[in-house]
């Protein structure tokens, strides 16, 4: 359990964050490492009250863009700050960062303070970034074709794509697409039936349970993680 | 003659009992309080009312991990070829055709049924005794069926959510069908009239598959262990929903390679096993 609780808040580690520069991050593996990263991009769009259905002609369009926009600042020969900010830039616009957050907190976010909530939802977003640009590396080379079916739900779309990778057998991944604002935005990331928001809300409910129910607990945790994944992107 | 009890068939009666005894000694975790429904609601939704020992197992499944499995499992890759490690998987998910045959059957998946047979007998034979895929390659495609998913399908709840040491997350219904897949499959039983000889291979499978799984598994379980802030919490729900995933059969949907066990980590993380088929 981590003993500096509440580290409340500090509106200055957003820098701390950022710090990190260039280089080319390891190469990792496969799946499951694609599956998180894609997942956090689609994840990070998932607004579950306000998503509406969105036509699949326009969710397949977006995802084809949104895509081609990641897989070009993966590959480009800029420095890796650079092409995190680039990656960032494409995830914000694509993800309902605000709405797969608060998914994924779920009972927790009303307990939260409104402080704790704002933290909460930065730290989210960085992560779902850094979930990527600490694996620029390994990801070097990665296509992404549109996949079969393309299927149309009650509240959103199910656009399937296929993600491949020099060295390592293509996967399939299927992006939930819903309607945020007007705009079509990425709300979840599956994988083989494994969805990356459902797995998120699991993963940071226990950790705040596990730490009697304090939110800034996950928060400590959190800023951890995003530590680690700059250290790594920093390799 | 000694008794012919290979460990495969031991280890799931001996590991369920040793959950439900456990279970049974240490006890469960806290209910929430009945005025806090979301609580409440969030701790059925999450099927773990045991999860102070099966956190106490996944210890020491991370404990054998760390100092057996997973090193083994490194130096296979490190050792082993990539041709040579997926013709490995290939064959053993090619012995587990007779049980995905049944469990088809059993579901009246007639097409799926047939997908199975015809790749036993072409990767038999033109593969190789199962090393060589063939059949992938003339449009049929591999898919796990056991009987977890089968009693599944017949309605049978899962029951509450199980962490097996070596076995990985399970539960129940797919311990038992486990045991079932063991039972009905006849690699068990057949001696080819030389009992210590067919001992001797049922060793052989079941490291190896233990093995080829695990390594399989390498980079996901690392990822997993690297990136999540409660890897238990993370691995109980991959496990969980890649198994509704598996037990639906969605037409067009992608599935991983066969040769896992039905139950525990190789069903339970399917985005990371069909790794094993590349080079």
């Amino acid at each position: 359990m981590p003993t500096h609780h509440l580290g409340r808040d500090r509106p200055d580690d957003r820098p701390a964050a950022r710090r990190i520069e260039n280089e080319i991050p390891e190469p990792m593996i496969e799946r499951r490492t694609l599956l998180a990263a894609g997942a956090a991009l689609v994840l990070a769009r998932a607004t579950p009250a306000s998503a509406q259905g969105v036509d699949t002609t326009r969710a397949t369009a977006f995802i084809q863009s949104t895509g081609q926009d990641l897989v070009a600042a993966i590959n480009s020969n800029a420095p890796v700050a650079q092409r995190r900010e680039r990656v960032a830039a494409v995830l914000r616009n694509a993800v309902d960062v605000e709405g797969v957050g608060r998914f994924i907190l779920g009972r927790w976010w009303r307990q939260a303070t409104p402080e704790e909530q704002a933290v909460y939802l930065r730290l989210f977003e960085e992560i779902l970034i850094r979930n990527l640009s600490a694996r620029f590396g390994e990801y070097q080379g990665v296509r992404f074709s549109l996949g079969r079916s393309q299927q149309r739900t009650e509240d959103d779309t199910l656009v399937n794509t296929v993600i491949e990778r020099p060295n390592s057998a293509p996967f399939s991944l299927d992006w939930r697409v819903g309607e945020v604002g007007g705009q079509p935005r990425v709300v979840d990331v599956i994988a083989e039936g494994t969805s990356l928001r459902l797995t998120t809300r699991s993963e940071y409910s226990a950790v705040i349970s596990r730490n009697g129910g304090r939110t800034s607990a996950l928060l400590d945790a959190m800023r951890n993680q995003v530590a680690q994944l700059a250290a790594r992107e920093g390799r | 003659m000694r008794p012919f009890r290979p460990i495969a068939r031991c280890l799931p009666a001996t590991l369920l009992a040793l959950a439900l005894l456990g279970g049974a000694l240490t006890g469960c975790a806290t209910r929430p309080p009945a005025d806090d429904p979301e609580a409440l609601e969030e701790f059925r939704a999450t099927n773990d009312p045991i999860e102070p020992w099966n956190r106490a197992m996944y210890d020491v499944h991370q404990a054998i991990d760390t100092v057996v499995l997973r090193p083994v499992a490194v130096g296979y890759r490190a050792v082993v070829p990539g041709p040579v490690r997926t013709g490995v998987a290939n064959a053993l998910s090619n012995l587990r055709s007779p049980v995905i045959l049944i469990n088809d059957a059993l579901q009246g998946e007639t097409q799926r049924f047939g997908t199975t047979l015809g790749r036993f007998l072409l990767n038999t034979t033109l593969g190789v005794g199962g090393i060589l895929d063939v059949a992938e390659d003339l449009g049929l495609p591999e898919h796990s069926e056991d009987f977890g998913q089968t009693f599944a399908v017949a309605g049978v709840e899962e029951g509450p959510y199980l962490f097996i040491p070596i076995l990985g997350p399970s539960n129940p219904r797919d311990l038992l069908g486990y045991a079932a897949d063991i039972a009905a499959d006849p690699f068990t039983w057949l001696t080819f009239g030389n009992r210590d000889l067919a001992e001797t291979l049922q060793y052989i499978r079941a490291g190896a598959t233990v093995v080829s799984t695990r390594e399989s598994l390498l980079d996901t379980l690392d990822d997993v262990q690297r990136t999540s802030l409660d890897p238990y919490a993370t691995l109980r729900s991959a496990y969980r929903q890649r198994r509704a995933h598996e037990i639906a059969n969605r037409p067009g949907a992608r599935e991983s390679a066969p040769q896992g066990l039905g139950t525990g980590l190789g069903a339970g993380l399917g985005s990371a096993t069909p790794d094993t088929a590349q080079p």
